[in-house]
């Protein structure tokens, strides 16, 4: 790994990040290459933060053209970027973030077929899939296992958002808190990760009912419910119309997953209402908390410093908190 | 539901996400709202974007600091072309691009100011977001806004860590229910100045001892030298260290003369001063001795090879002959400014010269002390109490912010958004239950299976010397309103003393610490007497720390004015009784337009006067039975003008009293000991004394709980602490500790518009 002097501008500019993670931390951080797949409120957050932080280059894709409710979550959209491509639109203004990092963006999906995808994924060191309907991104997590890159994917849904994230194997260096605050210690750990596909494949059977309840299960399987009928349906729910088979389908996954029946049997239909009416919608708060979080693990993992989410995270705007749940982790 | 999304599927626009997902008249609601941001840095920056984009249109940002280079890792609203220029100008323009609809009125100034924010500022706004970096203006904005009803959200954030707490007066815990981690550290004199034994102490020797003594003022080191013989630290040392301070007077002028010091500095630095501390045997009998540095044998010494390149030139470990010549050089540069342009040079971590300066010199004492050095790098860490902070963690606080905004705007609906998964669960659903059921508290944690913790918000504490007062405003002119008009005004009734001697005033001369259950008796309850009460005076910006104005015992300044007592705009008068929560009036000025009416035009008293409340119920069957507040009474103004009073209190009550000041009434500072009496008999506002029996457990502990959160209570004689940290110096425990913007002596503490926004003051 190159590891020149770091320049006064980068010196000045990444001092206080430098002190949390260290400049070993940051050093990889420059050498990194990123992938993110998508524009939209979830990977506007995310960009501007792994962009401040001064990861090495960034290559965004995206195919579509900015809509006017774009505006509402995209801070890299004017009025008068409407009916532009996104990624052309948000181009100079993610590069005036840090002048210190690369932008290349591409203005179509084509990467993403499977023959392109594994071309452009050779030559990244991490890619970030946003708002992506599941069976899709089962396929594109295979690719990347196949090439060992870690994966992570990430979004919302109204005001519930996830991340889920597969780093393979994964070493990092932990801070050792049984360790005296003067000498601190780091020590390396590993772990292996499922694939997305094993990772569905979960059941809760080994839960107690308080760490069931710990991971908040309504949430998760209001967002896997949601992945299901996007998978049925090619579209997700939109209206009234669609509470029943949501909620339908979120009571089977429960059941299938033999979550403890004490704590929940079905997803509250007040929720899966709820769901249902915004799930198309995004709100910038959200956005801003699940772009945070995703671009704060992929910076973790980057660094290999401190444990990263392992492996689905849960985002409840409704009450502000965020769980992980282990799925299918050894 | 339903018609919810009917609406909002047919608004085209940027605003059809957040109007789904809010519903339309919560949305709306939100561009209604008058926002105040306090705080342009890094969670500010997150702050005003999340709120432009959500739908709040009505922003005022507040923030007194201008751009650094090293702001812009996370404050992504600036670039290297706004370096020093205002932050909250800068913002402000900046995130207006991202909403064309938006108004935002940058203010760039102290939050700290009471005269311009006072409580009526407050007041002017719907909802307060806090995005501030230091513990001072935390607790001032809220106060501000307990005492203004205005709601608010706290938040701070650190390194990876952060925490948001929504705060509604009355209903939530306020910012300052729960104690706050006490951020300063302290050492003796004497481990700074003589008995280093971490490489902080050296630290702070340089910064704040020596920058000082070299660069700085000429001041009197006596003071704090006094002080600390007074709290019993080895009189043979201080006065070894007496003599060390009067030979700086001979290198104070040699530096200024342009000639090369550093020598001579060092020479009396790290061998005199060393030598004479080495002549006190008994000193060293149990630690190891300093060994005294030798000028010229460091300078014999060869130069390093260069040793492998490091990434970060700062990181670099100096060999002794480099820090030497760091401090020759150091020096140098400092003198030159000083025989030119400069009276006097303190310690700025983002100056380099007195960076160097006091990296060299902690370097060079940690050696002659074999302490462990530290690199350039370290020391302006710890010398500059920098914080670190990173861009995610300020965004996800402030998403989390905006959230509990959300709900605080839902709940002047007059609705809840009540939204746990088990009941409803869109920001827009109603519920029949508390508007404020919804909010949470809200941490990032380190527990890998909850990154984020919302937990229900908590009760204010009983004994909670903020939020359990009752506040109000007066506007008048301080220079003509008497202590007497604006107190008795509040109480309601004439404010003339009128001998109608019942035993009320009497019976509670004692009444700290006594029964006062029959004091207030009476079949047609007249409005309470100023005379019945302790008074003082508090300053929101450090509302622990009280001024006694007046008490039952001691009514001299009953008819001064206010501005003869030094209490200004801004400041409160607060009315202490032991049966009643303390009332707390916050002085405003007169409005532009006032027309001086009849008789009494600098006093408009507030309308309705505010309700004296009982402190508790189980305190007010046991101790005041059949003593209700009493029935509030119009200002009926014609009533408050004030006759000549003669003195309730005639000398001969005084008899609690240990002191012979008591005849000092006059002086608009009430004498010492008429403090640590009142330390003694008096509780902090609102905290019953200890020594009431009729408490009920509860209440004790929490009482006990809360009670340093108004450590200047303890008046007793100011802590050399008190003394060190009035010079700006850093005191900490030990190097284990972090260093934190908010331990408020640093030289950030007084900033009041937050500049990174980012420390976080509860942390679990």
């Amino acid at each position: 790994m190159a590891s020149g002097e770091f320049t006064e501008e980068e010196q000045g500019r990444y001092d206080r990040q430098i002190r949390l993670w260290g400049i070993e931390a940051q050093q990889r951080m420059r050498n990194a290459t990123i992938l993110v797949v998508r524009l939209r409120g979830t990977a506007t957050e995310t960009i501007k933060n792994i962009v401040l932080a001064g990861i090495g280059k960034l290559i965004l894709v995206d195919a579509d053209d900015v809509e006017e409710e774009d505006l509402g979550a995209g801070f890299f959209f004017r009025d008068d970027d409407v009916g532009k491509k996104r990624v052309d639109a948000a181009k100079a203004r993610i590069e005036n973030l840090n002048p210190l990092v690369t932008v290349e963006t591409v203005p179509n999906f084509n990467v993403l077929n499977n023959q392109n995808f594994e071309s452009t994924v050779n030559g990244v060191d991490l890619v970030c899939i946003t708002e992506w309907d599941r069976d899709d991104l089962v396929r594109l997590n295979n690719i990347c296992r196949r090439l060992r890159k870690p994966f992570y994917s990430g979004g919302t849904y109204g005001l519930l958002g996830y991340i889920f994230c597969d780093l393979l194997d994964h070493n990092y260096f932990s801070s050792d808190r049984s360790s005296p605050k003067d000498a601190p210690k780091s020590i390396q750990m590993k772990v292996s990760y499922p694939s997305l596909q094993d990772a569905l494949r979960h059941r809760w059977s080994l839960l107690s009912k308080r760490q069931t309840k710990e991971l908040n299960p309504a949430s998760v399987f209001a967002i896997l419910a949601l992945w299901q009928f996007q998978s049925i349906q090619k579209r997700l729910p939109i209206g009234a119309q669609d509470v029943g088979e949501l909620q339908q389908i979120a009571d089977a996954l429960v059941s299938e997953a033999d979550v403890n029946k004490q704590v929940i049997t079905t997803v509250p239909h007040s929720l899966i209402e709820s769901v249902t009416m915004t799930a198309v919608h995004e709100f910038s708060p959200v956005c801003a908390i699940v772009g945070g979080l995703l671009a704060q693990d992929i910076l973790k993992t980057l660094a290999a410093r401190e444990p990263p989410i392992a492996n689905f995270l849960t985002f409840d705007g409704n009450t502000g908190g965020a769980s992980v749940c282990k799925l299918s982790m050894s | 539901m339903a018609t919810t999304t009917t609406t909002t599927t047919t608004v085209p626009g940027r605003t059809k996400h957040a109007k789904a997902i809010l519903g339309d008249e919560l949305h709306k609601k939100l561009g209604e709202t008058k926002v105040l941001v306090v705080g342009a840095g890094g969670i500010g920056c997150e702050l005003v974007k999340t709120l432009v984009l959500s739908g709040f249109i009505k922003i005022t940002l507040l923030d007194l600091d201008t751009i650094d280079l090293s702001n812009l890792n996370r404050q992504f609203l600036f670039r290297t072309t706004h370096i020093k220029k205002p932050k909250s100008l800068i913002a402000a323009s900046v995130a207006a691009t991202f909403n064309p609809l938006v108004h935002i009125t940058p203010i760039q100034d102290n939050i700290m100011d009471s005269e311009k924010y006072h409580v009526e500022w407050f007041a002017g706004f719907d909802l307060v977001l806090n995005a501030l970096d230091n513990l001072e203006a935390r607790k001032y904005v809220g106060r501000m806004c307990v005492a203004a009803g205005v709601r608010m959200v706290e938040s701070g954030t650190a390194g990876y860590l952060g925490q948001v707490q929504p705060i509604v007066g009355g209903v939530t815990e306020c910012f300052e229910c729960m104690e706050k981690p006490k951020g300063g550290k302290t050492y003796p004199v004497c481990t700074i100045r003589s008995t280093p034994s971490l490489p902080i102490h050296c630290v702070v020797w340089s910064k704040s001892y020596l920058m000082g003594q070299l660069f700085g003022v000429d001041e009197d080191a006596g003071t704090e030298l006094d002080e600390a013989e007074k709290q019993g630290e080895n009189a043979e040392e201080i006065a070894n260290l007496r003599k060390e301070a009067e030979s700086f007077a001979q290198v104070r002028a040699a530096i200024r003369s342009g000639g090369p010091a550093a020598r001579m500095i060092f020479d009396k630095i790290f061998n005199t001063d060393i030598n004479r501390l080495l002549s006190m045997s008994d000193m060293w009998n149990h630690r190891a001795k300093p060994v005294p540095l030798d000028f010229a044998q460091i300078m014999r010494e060869e130069d390093p090879t260069e040793n492998g390149a490091v990434a970060l030139k700062d990181q670099k470990k100096l060999t002794t002959k480099e820090n030497l010549e760091l401090f020759i050089s150091s020096v140098s540069a400092l003198s030159a400014r000083l025989s030119s342009t400069e009276t006097l040079i303190e310690f700025d971590k983002d100056d380099d010269d007195t960076l160097d300066f006091v990296t060299a010199a902690s370097n060079l004492r940690s050696l002659a002390y074999g302490i462990p050095q530290k690199t350039k790098w370290e020391v302006k860490e710890m010398a500059g109490n920098i914080i670190p902070a990173i861009a995610t963690t300020n965004a996800i606080i402030a998403g989390l912010i905006v959230l509990q905004a959300v709900h605080l705007v839902a709940a002047s609906l007059g609705r809840s958004t009540s939204t746990s998964t088990a009941s409803h669960s869109t920001l827009s659903s109603t519920s029949t239950s508390s508007p404020f059921t919804a909010l949470r508290n809200i941490h990032i944690q380190l527990k890998p299976a909850v990154p984020l913790s919302a937990i229900t918000t908590s009760r204010p504490n009983p004994a909670c010397g903020i939020c359990r007062d009752v506040y109000t405003v007066v506007r008048c002119d301080p220079l003509r309103a008497t202590l007497r008009d604006v107190v008795q005004g509040v109480l309601g009734g004439t404010p003339t003393p009128t001998p109608t001697p019942n035993s009320n005033s009497n019976s509670n001369s004692n009444s700290n610490s006594t029964s006062t259950s029959t004091s207030t008796s009476n079949s047609n309850p007249p409005s309470p007497s100023i005379s019945e009460f302790t008074v003082f005076a508090s300053s929101p910006s450090a509302p622990s720390s009280t001024r006694i104005l007046a008490d039952p015992d001691w009514d001299d300044n009953l008819d001064r004015t206010l501005g003869s007592l030094n209490v200004r705009c801004g400041m409160f008068v607060n009315v202490w009784k032991w049966e009643w929560k303390t009332l707390s009036i916050g002085i405003g000025g007169l409005p532009p337009n006032y027309h001086a009416g009849e008789g009494r035009g600098w006093l408009l008293l507030p309308d309705p006067l505010p309700r004296l409340v009982v402190r508790k119920e189980k305190e007010k069957e046991k101790r005041v039975s059949g003593v209700r507040p009493q029935p509030q009474q119009q200002p009926g103004r014609t009533s408050l003008k004030r006759s000549l009073g003669d003195d309730e209190g005639d000398g001969g009550d005084i008899v609690v009293l240990d002191d012979d000041n008591n005849n000092n009434g006059a002086d608009a500072h009430p004498p010492a000991a008429k403090k640590r009496k009142t330390t003694t008999s008096h509780p902090p506002p609102s905290t019953p004394p200890k020594s009431k029996p009729t408490q009920t457990t509860q209440t004790t502990k929490t009482t006990s709980k809360h009670a340093p959160a108004h450590p200047a209570f303890s008046f007793s004689s100011p802590s050399k602490k008190r003394q060190l940290e009035e010079e700006g110096l850093v005191l900490m425990e030990s190097a284990e500790e972090e260093l934190r913007d908010d331990i408020s002596i640093s030289e950030d503490g007084n900033r009041g518009g937050g500049d990174g926004g980012e420390d976080v003051i509860v942390i679990d």
